[in-house]
């Protein structure tokens, strides 16, 4: 081979290109695959750090560095009983970087948790899930995707503390398929299907090890897909709903885009871009390549970075191997499920089943609910949104903290001690309370302000908080017996035991 | 500003109604064979997920001679089960919390002492914690803190034919004041 051969493909290799004028920056996503993914020019509004904080891409990050990581560690790891444990302690002891590669894995778990939350939370609070009234487009439906991203995100951590089949996974297992079985009527059904029989044993761990080395991650890869060409089909992030206004402004007889887009006989309607009066121009864009590729790359590599140094520096725990003669004391699930343990130390319907139900279809039903299209892709839409922001907030502190102390200084079975009935305890208790507080409140900021919008940011910020102190109460704040205990008291150290 | 407004929704399907032509029905005929098949199809994947054998312990088993057992409680950890002699008396405690399945501890007091819970009067031990959601249990089982929503179970006890040993069927269920006297 010759040496101008070998510098061709390592020209290949780094792409060393650079655009010289538009039309070649167009050309080259016409001619390169990967860069497909970006329009030709992006909204300078879009680019800006401020209307996305790039959590989306973060997270889509995290998620490969899971993937990466979790097919190396699949060749690693043996699903069962006998030995599971075992091959974990040999990726800790035993393994070249086995510790690296598991501390690397958890740490990414956790850290798509939180960012798929914030995400979440970013993408409410800036409006972004609203369709705009120019081009009406789907982002109601991508809202949904996304919430159905965060369920599958979850479903994914729950399957993957199972498989260390340490202490921690099982009584995690233990807790969450009872969670299942206080559904009315099916729940014993659903237990046993995700047991595979009526214990946690060799069943239990080879189908939550397929659903999470293979079911799950191919769902969340499929509907993540889906998620982001829809931002494609939608026309970018929300804030370009600005560049249309202007556009329209500046020329409102413009003539309109007409030609589709979609691919005939499969997707029904056109894309955004027919009838989409936006032209980017100089002025308010600059070509996708290199100005969001070389950030994206750059959003990558730091989320990369950051993702190893936390693996350096935090340790992946690994209690004794599971025993199911003997449940430690306090038995905990992981933090982004403590919130909900908390409640279900209230009842398990009510605070496992009703309440995370509620909060999932809520959360879906958002955009439907609220349909005014002002201030769209603006943080809390305007003054006044800020304004009920704040208010959410505190109300929420306030109300999530008073049922706390409601739970904790009088429990409901102290305050009825003559009622036995349990279906009246699944009914009257702390998550029940907080439940109607947040929908009251909902109800009363919509009849003041008359406002869809401003009653939707106070109840999200309401549960922000609540959700913020609920994980934190069920983290730091309860021990053995989950009796509670303020951070700077002592656990008891030989909790009473035979 | 309507004038400029263009529905870009995503539709599944663009009739709007049942289609009365020929077309229309072979479609709707195709999508109805379409969900039967698919039905079909399912079923013996979904059904061969639910086991039809299951290996695992059995729910009676011998669990060692009667005066083995010490006055008292004694807990047994393979079995999870409470084990409590009052001399000749013998019954047992299921020592799985009725919340979510975690193992009660039992926590005893400095002395016995006579209780009364729900109309039945007894020699209390001690009473039962639970680890997971703080649920609290009487000596003979019944819920009063927490979040459990039925007293614990008490098991069935008889003495083995054969060998003579305690027989603990934990698929037979029995009420609180169940003793079998040895």
């Amino acid at each position: 081979m010759s040496l101008s051969k070998i510098a061709g493909i390592w020209e290949k290799l780094i792409w060393p290109w650079r655009p010289e004028s538009n039309r070649e920056a167009g050309s080259g996503i016409v001619a390169n695959f990967l860069l497909h993914w970006f329009p030709n020019r992006i909204s300078l509004r879009s680019l800006a750090f401020p209307a996305s904080l790039y959590l989306g891409t973060i997270t889509f990050v995290v998620f490969l560095v899971l993937t990466v990581t979790g097919v190396i560690l699949m060749f690693l790891y043996v699903p069962s009983v006998e030995r599971a444990y075992w091959s974990l302690k040999d990726l800790d002891h035993a393994v070249s970087f086995g510790w690296l590669l598991r501390r690397l894995h958890r740490i990414s778990a956790h850290l798509m948790v939180a960012l798929v939350f914030l995400h979440m939370f970013r993408v409410f609070l800036t409006g972004s899930y609203k369709a705009g009234e120019i081009v009406k487009s789907a982002r109601p439906f991508n809202w949904v995707l996304g919430v159905s991203l965060l369920v599958l995100t979850l479903l994914l951590s729950f399957t993957g503390y199972l498989l260390p089949w340490d202490q921690l996974a099982f009584w995690a297992i233990t807790v969450g398929t009872n969670i299942a079985a206080a559904v009315p009527y099916v729940g014993e059904t659903i237990r046993q299907f995700l047991l595979g029989g009526t214990i946690i044993g060799q069943p239990t761990l080879i189908r939550f090890y397929v659903l999470h080395c293979a079911l799950l991650p191919l769902v969340l890869f499929a509907v993540a897909a889906w998620h982001m060409w829809r931002i494609r089909k939608d026309g970018g992030l929300a804030i370009v709903e600005e560049d249309r206004k202007e556009a329209l402004a500046r020329e409102p007889q413009a003539p309109k885009k007409s030609k589709t887009y979609s691919v005939l006989g499969i997707a029904s309607g056109t894309t955004v871009q027919v009838n989409d009066p936006t032209t980017l121009n100089e002025d308010n864009s600059v070509p996708s390549t290199p100005f969001l590729t070389v950030r994206i790359l750059l959003i990558t590599l730091l989320t990369v970075a950051v993702s190893i140094g936390l693996s350096l520096v935090i340790q992946a725990p690994l209690e004794a191997a599971a025993n199911p003669e003997v449940t430690p004391n306090p038995a905990k699930a992981p933090w982004y499920f403590l919130g909900l343990q908390e409640m279900v130390g209230y009842s398990a319907l009510m605070g496992g089943v009703i309440v995370p139900t509620i909060v999932i279809l809520g959360l879906m039903l958002i955009p439907f609910l609220d349909r005014e299209q002002k201030g769209i892709g603006y943080w809390f839409t305007d003054g006044p949104g800020r304004k009920w922001g704040v208010f959410g907030f505190l109300f929420g502190l306030v109300t999530t903290c008073g049922c706390l102390a409601l739970a904790l200084l009088a429990p409901m079975r102290s305050i009825f001690p003559t009622i036995e009935s349990q279906v009246f305890f699944d009914l009257v208790n702390p998550a029940t309370f907080l439940l109607l507080l947040f929908a009251g409140m909902y109800f009363v900021v919509l009849k003041k302000t008359d406002s869809t919008r401003y009653a939707a940011i106070a109840t999200f910020c309401a549960f922000i908080i609540a959700f913020v102190i609920l994980t934190y109460t069920g983290t730091a704040l309860r021990g053995p017996n989950w009796d509670f205990f303020w951070p700077w008291q002592a656990w008891p150290v030989h909790p009473t035991a035979l | 500003m309507a004038s400029n407004t263009v529905n870009n929704e995503v539709r599944v399907s663009s009739d709007a109604g049942a289609d009365p032509t020929r077309r229309g029905f072979l479609g709707r005929l195709t999508a109805a064979v379409a969900a039967v098949g698919a039905l079909v199809a399912g079923w013996p994947l979904l059904r061969s997920l639910v086991p039809n054998v299951l290996y695992e312990p059995p729910k009676k088993f011998r669990i060692g001679a009667p005066e083995n057992f010490q006055e008292g409680v004694t807990f047994l950890e393979e079995h999870r089960i409470f084990l409590f002699r009052d001399s000749s008396n013998y019954h047992a405690v299921s020592g799985i919390c009725t919340h979510l399945g975690c193992t009660v501890k039992f926590s005893p007091f400095t002395l016995p002492q006579e209780e009364t819970v729900r109309q039945f009067t007894y020699r209390a031990l001690g009473e039962f914690h639970c680890p997971c959601h703080g649920s609290k249990f009487r000596g003979e089982g019944t819920n009063y803190a927490g979040p459990a929503p039925r007293p614990l179970k008490c098991f069935h006890l008889e003495l083995s034919r054969a060998t003579g040993e305690l027989v603990v069927d934990v698929a037979t269920e029995v009420s609180r004041d169940f003793r079998l006297v040895v």
